[in-house]
């Protein structure tokens, strides 16, 4: 469904002087440096799929979906989406495709959201029973009559959110593009549009690319994530592998009887320290708890214990760092 | 043609969104309507053989001018420069349409509801309140309606190119000011162009500007009529083609740079 082949987008960075001598040039002549955004991205996605797509700020998952938009030109590599170049045929792969930039929305300002709905209607020439059929599953699902009537501008980011949404699909794509589609969203909301994007995929085999910096949408949603870093996948593949292989810290957690002074185990790091509690980071690949536990109560005698498992919010900082099984040890 | 109407509809809903900017842009058309013809009257009181049309025609040409400058105006270049500076242009390539097209779509559709909405009322007033004459016959109504459709197109163009080449400045205040300036004079919507001192009726007469104002409303109050319309409407035709030509190879431009450089 999708196919990107070394995959790089430079972009051109306006090099900024010092002083006022330095300002006043670059404002007759601006000195350009080149800023890679994306460099040599390389992955399939197959019809279907639901993938998150997560990296840290400026990594350069919003250039990335732009490409496959036809947005933005490519410096270098191949794209295509659906048979289609995206660059190439933008308003053919404007069809095929449906999108919400979290930032910033897609819909009028000023006329009520259903107006705008009725617009893009008549701009993808979408057939009235569609349409309605489509406006129908909206209601169910996203609650867009609660607010079909008010204009985007006295929407609450929740609404104007699940309108963009309903704006994206109006047209029935095969590709959903969401880059931050949950950014200022409450719980309520954001669990609505798991739920729904999850419906969309499951029930219309629309493939989906999600980009967020939550979580627990990667967790319910997703089955396959792609993790990038300046540019360059640093992890593709399911959650369960990830954590495999960089979830590879517990803690224990150890009450003791009486309170204790603070002490390190082999292979072990104490990370917190609380009352009569006490946290212990180790690798499992270096030691296992038993032996840990059983040097501890050897010293000091212990009330109850617990193995935490990291959560995947963790796991993925760890990737980000650029840390193997090694470096998340420590 | 469907989508003319949709963006109609559009325009329709945002002006509901603003009525009290629609009321005091009614107003303010109204006093300026009434202003001119104070002037015309004045001047004509003093020396009534120097102006070469009668007080009825001049008063006609003049508020006619602020009826069209109600809806022919739809200012394209501020959302096209407004779009590119806040990256709100991104949401438009994701759209199945060409931008001009859009654009052009979008334009049309408000002008028709301006034409609506504010151009018949403040017509209707013209007429009854301030002496707004009627076009001497059918035939000439016709092809002052058909003008006014390719002055819009000539007006639209040029905002559209506006847009498209400020947007590298990013700011077009300073510039739209001036172009305002140029335009409100040179298109001669106060005062008709054979009135203008030799040099300056030169200049305006090889400018497409007059396309807007000027060329429509002479054949409305039959100044141009017959071969001599007709050429009028070439010359309009004319340029919008040409203008249409240039606002399209400006904005392949404008587009490559965002696309391939990333505005
Ligand atoms: N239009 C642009 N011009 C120059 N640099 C840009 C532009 N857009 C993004 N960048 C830079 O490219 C990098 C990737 O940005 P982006 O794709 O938006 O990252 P993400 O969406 O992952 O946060 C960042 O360093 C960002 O500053
Ligand atoms: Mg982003």
């Amino acid at each position: 469904m999708i196919h990107v082949e070394h995959l790089t987008k430079d972009y051109r960075r306006v090099k900024r002087r010092e002083g006022l001598f330095g300002n006043l040039r670059t404002l007759f002549s601006a000195e350009y440096e080149p800023l890679r955004a994306v460099n040599d991205l390389s992955f399939d996605i197959a019809e279907g799929e639901l993938v998150g797509y997560i990296g840290p700020n400026g990594a350069g998952k919003s250039t990335s979906i732009k490409m496959l938009c036809g947005i933005l030109v490519p410096s270098s590599g191949r794209i295509e989406v659906n048979g289609l170049v995206p660059h190439k045929n933008r308003m053919a792969n404007a069809l095929q495709i449906g999108a919400v930039f979290g930032q910033k929305t897609q819909l009028w300002w000023d006329v009520p959201v259903i107006e705008s709905l009725r617009l893009f209607r008549d701009i993808y020439k979408v057939p009235e029973p569609v349409y309605r059929q489509n406006l129908e599953m909206f209601n169910d699902l996203l609650g867009l009559h609660e607010f079909r009537d008010a204009p985007v501008r006295q929407l609450s980011l929740g609404q104007r959110m699940r309108a963009d949404m309903a704006a994206a699909l109006i047209h029935n794509p095969h590709l959903l593009f969401l880059d931050e589609p949950m950014i200022g969203v409450d719980v309520v909301v954001k669990e609505r549009l798991r739920t729904f994007i999850q419906q969309v995929n499951r029930e219309r085999k629309v493939t989906v690319i999600l980009t967020t910096h939550d979580m627990v949408d990667i967790e319910k949603v997703c089955s396959r994530i792609m993790i990038i870093d300046h540019g360059q996948i640093v992890y593709d593949g399911d959650l369960e592998r990830i954590r495999e292989r960089y979830g590879t810290t517990r803690t224990l957690v150890i009450e003791f009887e009486e309170s204790v002074p603070d002490f390190d185990a082999p292979h072990a790091r104490l990370v917190k320290s609380e009352g009569r509690r006490k946290w212990f980071a180790f690798n499992r690949l270096e030691t296992s708890p038993s032996a840990l536990i059983a040097h501890i109560s050897a010293r000091y005698p212990v009330a109850d214990l617990a193995v935490e498992e990291p959560d995947i919010e963790e796991i993925v900082r760890t990737v980000y760092r650029g840390g193997g099984p090694q470096e998340a040890a420590r | 043609m469907k989508l003319f109407w949709s963006f109609t509809r559009q325009a329709f809903h945002n002006t509901v969104v603003y009525r009290v900017e629609f009321w005091i842009r009614l107003v303010s058309i109204l006093l300026a309507m009434y202003s001119i013809r104070a002037v015309w009257q004045t001047l004509y009181t003093q020396r009534p053989d120097a102006f070469g049309l009668t007080l009825g025609q001049m008063v006609t040409y003049g508020v006619l001018g602020m009826a069209l400058h109600a809806f022919i105006d739809t200012g394209s270049e501020w959302y096209i420069a407004t779009q590119v500076r806040t990256g709100a242009i991104d949401t438009d390539l994701l759209k199945p349409i060409d931008f001009h097209v859009h654009m052009l779509a979008r334009n049309l559709g408000e002008m028709l509801f301006g034409m609506g909405v504010m151009a018949l009322p403040t017509y209707a007033i013209g007429y009854f309140v301030f002496g707004l004459q009627l076009p001497p016959d059918a035939g000439a109504a016709g092809l002052f309606a058909l003008s006014v459709l390719l002055g819009f197109l000539v007006q639209f163009h040029l905002g559209f190119l506006l847009g498209s080449v400020a947007f590298a400045t990013l700011d077009i205040r300073s510039i739209a000011w001036a172009y305002f300036a140029v335009i409100s004079f040179f298109s001669g919507q106060m005062v008709p162009l054979w009135m203008f001192p030799d040099g300056l009726r030169a200049v305006a007469e090889i400018l497409p500007l007059q396309a807007v104002y000027y060329i429509p409303m002479s054949i409305y109050i039959g100044t141009y009529s017959g071969t001599a319309a007709w050429s009028a409407l070439g010359f309009q035709a004319l340029w919008a083609l040409i203008l249409a030509g240039v606002a399209r190879l400006a904005w392949h431009q404008v587009h490559r740079r965002l696309t391939v450089q990333g505005g």
